[in-house]
């Protein structure tokens, strides 16, 4: 009853994954697709965290991503860790880095901070180019093995969205939490978050670590999953998608980039030529950004609002003040 | 030699009081307080009045870390805190209000209360993501506690109004309760009773008593002078960044510059205001 209550889109991330199973699971393309599904899912639920709740327009999501594939490559295949072990590192190397980072930019203003992230994300990947010795350079890596006994594109499928389910059940988990509600006022109202007494570099800090551990899991099940990596696999083309999935969905809202994702997803297949996706990509944002600012959840809330207000205005009194001499 | 007045040490009885001494601001030229000081002592409620513009929310911001005074010090129980960034400054048991309430967009009023209990939350951020039973007894054990906090405000039938849907005296009264939930030491009230109806203004008065009776020292910043006399031991009136007087509030209420530069000007709300007491 009260987990219903608490945890309403854990609850609906599960029944839609467990109504979609059936369907994906009986035909192997689509299992496939599913995994890819999910690795968007988490990296535009990290971008969810980082821009729809902290405020920071992360531009470096792909490269938190390889960071955390990198790791996943690096601990099983050259250096044998027990599977799952390797999960540990990608997230904390890069929660670590945005943490570390965060406490810097997170001072400056949005655009400023945003641009940071950019570099980032550049530096990270020029990194990874040129460091031979540790992540193969351009060549990269090849045959990482797969995670233990996970190996069917079923069981990826499965262990994909199980990490979805449970990052959406972390992310609800904070937003009902005085941390959570923290980055709500500080989004809007800096002086206000202030006179709570929240430190505001501090808490967008903590927030962008945690969307940076959650884009190094995406990068984790990625490595293991198509078990070669090379520089150009999570690039700054994958943080810009996962952008804009987010925001298409809702950035603001915990389910928003899910959707975005789903819908995105749906939308490139039916297109007839690829060539036609970065056009395609700019359209959504430009009619996002004048129809819809707060995406797709924003706009259904909305219009569910207006449905209400509509239907209730001739049954109830309207509603100004609540009424206190009632109470 | 006798330095000037703020150098006299602090009475005793004061030595884990909020001090504000010599405080100089200015504005690009103007200056807004030409050394002003304050004295607030736990579980005493201290007036602070004035004309508009004479410097009351000015000095409210350098006792809280919003403005960096350009001379003078603002201590806490003797440690010097002068400067410090507002959130440590909460930290360290001084909140606030803002005299133009600060809302968040579309949160209802246990929320907004919620909020200030952010510095005794205890969860880490990261304990908050995982939700472990702590985490959860944590967040209900602070609901309760807002709950309580509204209660004492008469404002429970309100919690799941949004605040932004209330008067403007009730967001304040919500803004009261937010602070009263930080914990502070020390609360710096900045025109809490303006637009309230008699009735609220008198549940504000009990709650203001109330929260003094506890141990917490309350600097309160009003126009309503029946409200500050009914109140408060000492009031410090202001006028253009100076302490013009200090005193008990009949003393201050008789004082011919007083009458002057400030009661005069409201002296019609003071009758008002005490015609209705
Ligand atoms: N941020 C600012 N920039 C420039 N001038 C300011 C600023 N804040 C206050 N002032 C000026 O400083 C003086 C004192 O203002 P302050 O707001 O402290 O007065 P107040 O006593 O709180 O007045 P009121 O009763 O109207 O709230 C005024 O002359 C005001 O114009
Ligand atoms: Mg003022």
């Amino acid at each position: 009853m009260t987990f219903w209550a608490n945890h309403r889109n854990t609850l609906i991330a599960i029944a839609a994954v467990l109504i979609a199973a059936p369907f994906v699971a009986s035909r192997p393309v689509w299992l496939d697709s599913a995994v890819i599904l999910g690795v968007y899912a988490l990296l535009a639920l990290s971008v969810g965290i980082s821009y729809g709740q902290a405020g920071i327009l992360t531009m470096s999501q792909g490269a938190f991503a390889s960071v955390g594939a990198y790791a996943a490559a690096l601990c099983s295949a050259r250096w044998g860790w027990p599977p799952f072990t390797d999960l540990v590192l990608a997230m904390l190397l890069p929660a670590v880095l945005a943490y570390g980072v965060g406490r810097v930019v997170t001072r400056l203003s949005p655009l400023a901070t945003a641009l940071a992230t950019l570099a980032l994300g550049s530096v990270i990947s020029i990194y990874i180019r040129h460091a031979d010795d540790l992540t193969g350079g351009y060549v990269g890596f090849a045959g990482i093995p797969a995670i233990g006994f996970i190996d069917t594109p079923l069981e990826y499928a499965v262990l994909a969205w199980l990490l979805v389910i449970a990052v959406v059940y972390g992310y609800e988990n904070l937003m009902r939490s005085a941390h959570g509600r923290a980055l709500n006022v500080l989004q809007q109202d800096q002086a206000r978050a202030r006179a709570d007494g929240i430190d505001v570099a501090r808490s967008m800090s903590a927030a962008f670590a945690l969307s940076a551990a959650i884009a190094g899991i995406a990068g984790w099940l990625y490595a293991h999953y198509v078990s070669v990596l090379s520089p150009e696999s999570l690039d700054t083309n994958i943080s810009v998608t996962a952008l804009l999935m987010a925001v298409v969905g809702g950035a603001g809202y915990v389910l928003g980039p899910i959707i975005g994702t789903v819908l995105f997803d749906t939308l490139t297949r039916l297109l007839p030529a690829a060539e036609l996706q970065g056009l395609f990509y700019g359209l959504a944002l430009v009619v996002i950004l004048l129809v819809a600012r707060t995406g797709l959840m924003g706009l259904g809330e909305q219009l569910i609002g207006a449905a209400r207000s509509g239907l209730g205005r001739r049954a109830a009194p309207a509603a100004g003040l609540p009424a206190r001499a009632a109470s | 030699m006798t330095g000037p007045a703020f150098d006299t040490p602090v009475p005793p009885a004061a030595a884990d009081a909020l001090v504000a001494s010599g405080i100089e601001v200015a504005f690009g030229g103007i200056k807004a307080l030409a050394g002003v000081g304050a004295t607030v002592v736990p579980g005493r409620i201290v007036g602070l009045i004035g004309r508009n513009g004479s410097g009351k929310s000015t000095l409210f911001n350098c006792m809280t870390g919003f403005v960096r005074p350009g001379a003078g010090r603002v201590t806490l129980g003797g440690a010097d805190i002068t400067g410090l960034p507002a959130e440590r400054v909460v930290r360290a048991g001084i909140a606030r209000t803002f005299q133009t309430p600060r809302i968040a967009e579309g949160a209802d009023v246990r929320t907004a209360v919620l909020c200030g209990f952010f510095n005794s939350a205890k969860t880490s951020f990261m304990g908050s993501v995982a939700g472990f039973g702590a985490a959860r007894r944590e967040e209900r054990r602070l609901r309760e506690e807002a709950d309580a906090v509204l209660e004492g405000l008469g404002l429970a039938d309100l919690r799941h109004t949004e605040v932004r849907r209330l008067s403007m005296g009730l967001v304040r009264m919500v803004d009261v309760a937010r602070c009263i939930a930080s914990g502070a030491r020390f609360i710096l009230l900045d025109e809490p009773a303006a637009g309230l109806t008699q009735a609220e203004q008198e549940t504000l008065s009990r709650q203001i008593r109330d929260v003094a009776a506890r141990g917490v020292g309350i600097l309160l910043v009003e126009h309503n002078f029946a409200l500050v006399r009914s109140l408060c031991e000492t009031v410090v009136v202001l006028e253009t960044g100076r302490v013009l007087c200090e005193g008990a509030p009949e003393t201050v209420a008789r004082d011919p510059r007083v009458l002057r530069s400030y009661l005069g000007a409201v002296g019609e709300s003071d009758e008002q205001g005490e015609a209705a007491a």
